[in-house]
């Protein structure tokens, strides 16, 4: 460390520090160092066109890692092809050497390339292009986005030998106008889908089916294209690469890579009430730990789980160094920035400018901001996936890095940092996708009649399809004649149908402190509660305060504040079940699961001092109800289980299995924790028993109820062994709630209704 | 089915139907006997080749009727006219031949050139020996589409241009789509094109309130139409007419598409004679139009034509306060015909010290005219500084800040140099 400038010359310097450091150590509950890792290479192919050698020798690649090697030799035979690799093990040479390749054997080929976002895009055709220009080849690269000017848009078309989307664009722009596009779709020889695991849940079950739409009309037009698809780890890359282009598919997952040594550090704020298992805020602790890294001059991305906490540690970071550093080389990072904004922050940590990020898991896709030195996750991000490539984030091929988990209260992060074996010995998750989900299957069945006719004996994902052509038919969607479907609407289908769940709807925020100025947007499922009249909104660490949601023209109108607290608001939730599909029966439980429609209306909002985070108020949210028809699954105490305590004691033991479920189901399910939501009721309206619901946060349902329908057993095991290992005395936040929420037995409650219902 | 239909129903949120659905009538394919009557009540017949059947109407009209106040037989006299319009929108053209035209309208699905928009109407006109022929071409389902193109196409075999409204972006990409959807790739030349919308802008935009087709015939070629069906309605009726059969839904349409097809001959009469010279142009009221008139001549090469009706303007009694007023003169500044051009400033100025708003456009060119040509620094001077007072007075309602305060710079600057200038000039 040197004395002067307090910097540490390395993370192994200053993890040293760390060491000593006694009143921090004592909240380290474990430290697992990952030993460096050296290369493992493989001869550059003979085959590989001289060209391409000759650019590549002049990058300094003379070999390949094994996992590059692997991947070519499975393209050259023919197979659709994933790759399983880390960030930052270069992956992008898996795709790109075989295409490149074949544009150099043959002119008239041609590759389409997907990215989940425009600036992933970019960063591709940069690539390539340095690559053709290196090679002096002729190999025409372009993003074809919303961004594309219309006058280049035709020479694309006709002329791009590399044409780099997105699969909104895709959907909306390429394939119902493949007319346009004879040349790429007759020739096209290579699909590109990079950030594989990006395409779960909705967005890839959307995603699915694009790609269906995608191969159906390169058989029109007499091409049959080989898939080369890139993951980050997740646990079944080859079942969901099957899945999401429906092809057998190659796995190559042999890294050979190096990667310097990694340390992963679990951090336990500590308990501030024993009584109460209150822990001090992991929002203070992520923030003391990352101004201890950025003032030695350690270069650190700090990942929050939600927009808002993001914005309060980037306005605790910068307050902290703000003489050291200066609050522009720290920034934020998250959706609702604007794309210019986002390129600037991007640019900063690349050159280094930029000393220090806060980012939501907007920074965890491949976009290209170099490596950092040092992570700091505030509060488990959910899933050990995600955790792993937010971690990624940190980590040169030659230098040590170091990843800091620090809990927050919630029962799922308390159950992980006191089970790091759980966490170390358990395989990431899976991607899941439900492409046959009804009403996203029959939207895109639309677009693609649109496209093409449908001829009797097609076929178009799992459902019958015949039933569906002729649903649409009796709708006056599709006309039949003889054994044909045919489009037949005024409409044009897909502008009314979002890849991205609700990001069609995005509402803008503008302030008006001084003149009207867009500053960002929020999607419409975070509107309500997120910029309700009176909310705190919080933007590159400003405060605004929101004077008027205009919700049917979706606006928010915010002036620039100074205040001490932020704002929480809270959901009435009302759940109706409409038909029951699947039911069983285990002791004295009985689950079901089926479609339900969800009434969601938000009711209040709370204020929070910052910093004490204590209650200092409260207002009420005047907005209109959503409603939901989607697939849930629930299980019900028999009569005699509840007729054993009284309906207070129920309601308390409900409420506190519910708070433990609602945190461990996301894990079983690699999903966004908001995509799956509990209600529990003492008198269920559908069962009249107490009840615990799970419901998919999407029309129609992604499968995820369904899922934990299946793992029922397991999912209750989990619970009991979690609220059986928590230290607290009758509950706290880190297993059933606060004794606040649940009560002073709540803990034994919901443990007795546990081992009840074995009975 | 019906549980699919339940399931459906439940997600959407819609009441489940009480009763089942009586199933439409849908129109059979392989019936080869008579039509409906209601087809041959408007001269409808079946036509087959050997791609299969379809539908078409035929009208032969005799060359001297007249469609509007145009003749429409007066075209094989003025198509050869029509060249500059073909080489302005085509690159370059050969000889316009009256009888190598084909007039195209089609109705259509849908909006939009997507490859599920379906023109189930396509009308095309011609010139044969004696008449004009006016063909229109239906599909009783998208099933016939590939008898209709066949037949589209076999009739395209000796046209050169396509003349259309709107065609080059619209009817024709439409048509394109449908021949790659049917397995055809362009072989040989595409066909030029003859769009009339484009002229049409450039004449009607300012002075018409709109350049729909039916607009600009009332307005400027005398047709009436009576009881005409929108062609926004076109694809609601042919949908109807799918589910019930009934022909009459479609006599609408069929009138429709017909009347557009002899307006396009019409209006290619009203061009022509426009660029003979020989358009009407005293009936031309307002002077914007004259103005928009003269500099489309002049764009389709038609020099002297053009030369008398700028003429006509400059000597107009709003010259120099009217939006083509700053056009027109900056044409005879180029012409370097100042005695044209001044005059049109001075009023120009004027007018613009008055306004609330002012353009400072006519000032700035004054003050370049006496700073540069005529020598009279001080006259230059007064006008910059005007010049500079007005973009003052306007910026304040001005929108796009980085604009306004680079008209200021440059302003600034050209005071500063003609005050340098004038303080030289007094040493």
């Amino acid at each position: 460390m040197n004395p002067y400038t307090q910097k540490a010359e390395s993370v192994d310097e200053w993890l040293e520090l760390l060491r000593s450091k006694r009143e921090l150590m004592d909240n380290v509950t474990f430290w697992h160092t990952e030993p460096a890792k050296p290369a493992r290479t493989a001869e550059l192919p003979v085959t590989v066109h001289p060209k391409l050698a000759g650019a590549l020798g002049s990058k300094g690649i003379t070999q390949l890692y094994t996992h590059q090697a692997a991947s070519f030799r499975e393209v050259s035979a023919g197979r659709h092809v994933v790759t399983v690799t880390p960030t930052a093990s270069g992956k992008t040479l898996c795709y790109n050497l075989p295409v490149v390749q074949r544009l150099l054997e043959d002119d008239s080929a041609r590759a389409l390339y997907l990215f989940p976002t425009k600036a992933l895009a970019q960063d591709q055709v940069a690539e390539l292009q340095e690559l053709a220009n290196l090679m002096e080849a002729d190999i025409k690269t372009h993003t074809y986005d919303g961004d594309t000017p219309p006058t280049v848009r035709q020479a694309i078309r006709n002329a791009g030998h590399i044409v780099v989307t997105n699969p909104d664009m895709l959907h909306s722009a390429i394939l119902p106008h493949h007319t346009k596009w004879v040349k790429l779709f007759e020739n096209i020889k290579y699909i590109v889908i990079d950030e594989l695991h990006a395409y779960r849940g909705v967005f890839g079950s959307h995603v699915a089916n694009v790609i269906r739409r995608l191969k159906r009309i390169c058989r029109f037009y007499g091409s049959d294209p080989q898939f080369l698809c890139a993951s980050a780890t997740i646990r079944n890359p080859r079942e969901h690469a099957e899945r999401l282009i429906g092809e057998t598919v190659s796995l190559v997952d042999d890294n050979g890579a190096p990667t310097g040594e990694k340390h992963m550090v679990f951090y336990n704020p500590p308990v501030v009430n024993k009584q109460l298992g209150i822990r001090r805020s992991s929002v203070l602790e992520s923030q003391k730990l990352a101004a201890l890294l950025l003032k030695s001059g350690i270069q650190t991305i700090v990942f929050a789980r939600s927009r808002v906490r993001v914005e309060i540690l980037l306005t605790y970071l910068q307050e902290t160094v703000k003489h050291e550093l200066g609050s522009k080389t720290i920034r934020g990072y998250r959706g609702g920035y604007l794309p210019k904004l986002r390129r600037e922050i991007e640019r900063g940590l690349r050159s280094g400018e930029i000393r220090g990020v806060v980012s939501t898991n907007a920074l965890e896709l491949g976009i290209d901001i170099g490596q950092l030195q040092a992570c700091v996750l505030n509060g488990y991000p959910g899933t050990i996936a995600s955790t792993w490539q937010q971690s990624g984030r940190a980590g040169r091929r030659q230098t040590s890095s170091v990843t800091f988990l620090v809990a927050s209260s919630n029962p799922l992060d308390q159950y992980l940092i006191q089970n790091p074996d759980y966490f170390l010995g358990r395989p990431p998750e899976e991607a899941r996708i439900h492409p046959d989900n009804l009403l996203i299957l029959l939207d895109h069945l639309k677009c693609a009649a649109y496209e093409l006719p449908f001829e009797e004996g097609d076929t178009f994902g799992g459902e019958k399809l015949t039933d569906l052509l002729e649903f649409l038919a009796e709708e006056k969607v599709l006309h039949k004649v003889g054994t044909r479907w045919y489009w037949m609407e005024q409409a044009f289908p897909a502008h009314n149908i979002s890849l991205r769940s609700a990001a069609q709807e995005n509402f803008v925020i503008i302030d008006q402190t001084e003149g009207h100025r867009v500053i960002g947007e929020v999607d419409r499922f975070s509107a309500p509660t997120l910029i309700h009249e009176e909310a705190i909104y919080l933007h590159e660490g400003v405060q605004y305060q929101v004077e008027k949601l205009d919700y049917p023209e979706k606006k928010a109108y915010v002036r620039e504040v100074n205040v001490d607290y932020f704002t929480d608001a809270s959901m009435a939730v009302e759940l109706k079940v409409l038909h029951v599909d699947l039911e069983a029966t285990t002791g004295a439980l009985h689950r079901q699961f089926g479609e339900v429609t969800v009434m969601a209306k938000p009711t209040i909002f709370k204020k929070i001092r910052l910093r004490t985070h204590e209650n200092i108020g409260s207002g009420p949210i005047h907005l209109p109800e959503e409603i939901l028809h989607t697939s849930g699954y629930w299980f019900s105490f028999s009569e005699e289980e509840s007729a054993k305590r009284s309906a207070n004691d129920m309601q308390m033991a409900l409420l506190g299995l519910a708070n433990v479920l609602i945190h461990l189901a996301p894990l079983h399910l690699m999903c966004d924790p908001l995509d799956i939501r509990v209600v529990p009721q003492v008198k269920a309206t559908h069962t009249k028993q107490p009840t615990i619901y799970f419901y998919d946060r999407y029309p129609g349902g992604i499968g995820l109820s369904q899922r934990l329908y299946e793992k029922h057993g397991e999912l209750l095991e989990e619970a009991e062994r979690l609220i059986r290992g928590c230290g607290c005395l009758s509950g706290c936040p880190a297993c059933v709630g606060p004794i606040e929420e649940v009560g002073l037995l709540g803990k034994e409650l919901a443990m007795s209704l546990l081992q009840g219902m074995k009975a | 089915m019906s549980g699919l239909r339940d399931r459906l129903n439940r997600l959407r949120g819609t009441p489940e139907p009480a009763a089942p659905r009586s199933e439409p009538p849908a129109p059979t394919q392989t019936e080869r006997p008579a039509l409906p009557a209601g087809f041959g009540a408007i001269g409808v017949g079946l036509e087959e080749n050997e791609a299969g059947p379809f539908l078409l109407r035929r009208i032969a009209y005799p060359l001297p009727y007249h469609h509007g106040k145009h003749e429409l037989g007066e075209l094989l006299a003025r198509a050869g006219s029509l060249l500059p319009i073909a080489e302005r929108q085509n690159g370059s053209s050969g000889p316009i031949d009256p009888y190598r035209l084909l007039f195209l309208d089609t109705e259509t699905t849908g909006l939009g050139v997507g490859a599920g928009n379906v023109p189930f109407m396509v009308g095309f006109g011609y010139y044969a020996a004696s008449a004009f022929i006016v063909e229109q071409a239906l599909i009783r389902h998208p099933g016939e589409e590939r008898a209709m193109l066949t037949y589209l196409l076999d009739r395209m075999k000796d046209k050169t241009h396509i003349v259309s409204y709107n065609g080059r972006t619209f009817d024709w990409p439409v048509l394109a789509n449908r021949f790659i959807l049917n397995g055809w790739r362009k072989s040989g030349q595409s066909p030029g094109h003859l769009d009339f919308l484009h002229p049409s802008r450039a004449l009607w935009r300012k002075t018409l309130p709109s350049c729909r087709l039916g607009t600009v015939e009332e307005a400027r070629l005398g047709v009436r139409r009576e009881d005409d069906v929108p062609g926004s309605l076109a694809p609601t009726l042919y949908f109807q007419f799918l589910s019930d059969g009934h022909p009459e839904h479609l006599h609408g349409v069929y009138a429709h598409n017909e009347k557009d097809i002899l307006t396009l001959a019409s209006l290619a009469v009203h061009f022509g004679r426009l660029l003979d010279g020989e358009g009407d142009e005293e009936a031309i009221l307002e002077s914007e139009e004259l103005f928009r008139t003269a500099a489309w001549l002049e764009q389709h090469g038609l020099t002297e034509v053009a030369e008398r009706l700028f003429e006509r303007l400059a000597e107009r009694e709003e010259a120099g306060e009217a939006g083509w007023s700053l056009p027109l003169a900056a044409r005879y500044k180029k012409a370097g015909r100042f005695e044209r051009a001044l005059p049109l400033w001075r009023k120009f100025a004027e007018t613009a010290e008055g306004a609330a708003a002012p353009a400072v456009e006519a000032h700035i060119e004054l003050a370049m005219h006496y700073e540069h040509r005529d020598k009279q620094l001080l006259t230059a001077l007064t006008y910059a500084e005007r010049a500079l007072e007005l973009a003052v007075r306007r910026g304040i309602l001005a929108r796009d800040k980085v604009k306004r305060d680079a008209e200021r710079a440059a302003l600034q600057h050209r005071i500063a140099r003609l005050r340098d200038k004038v303080s030289r000039e007094r040493k």
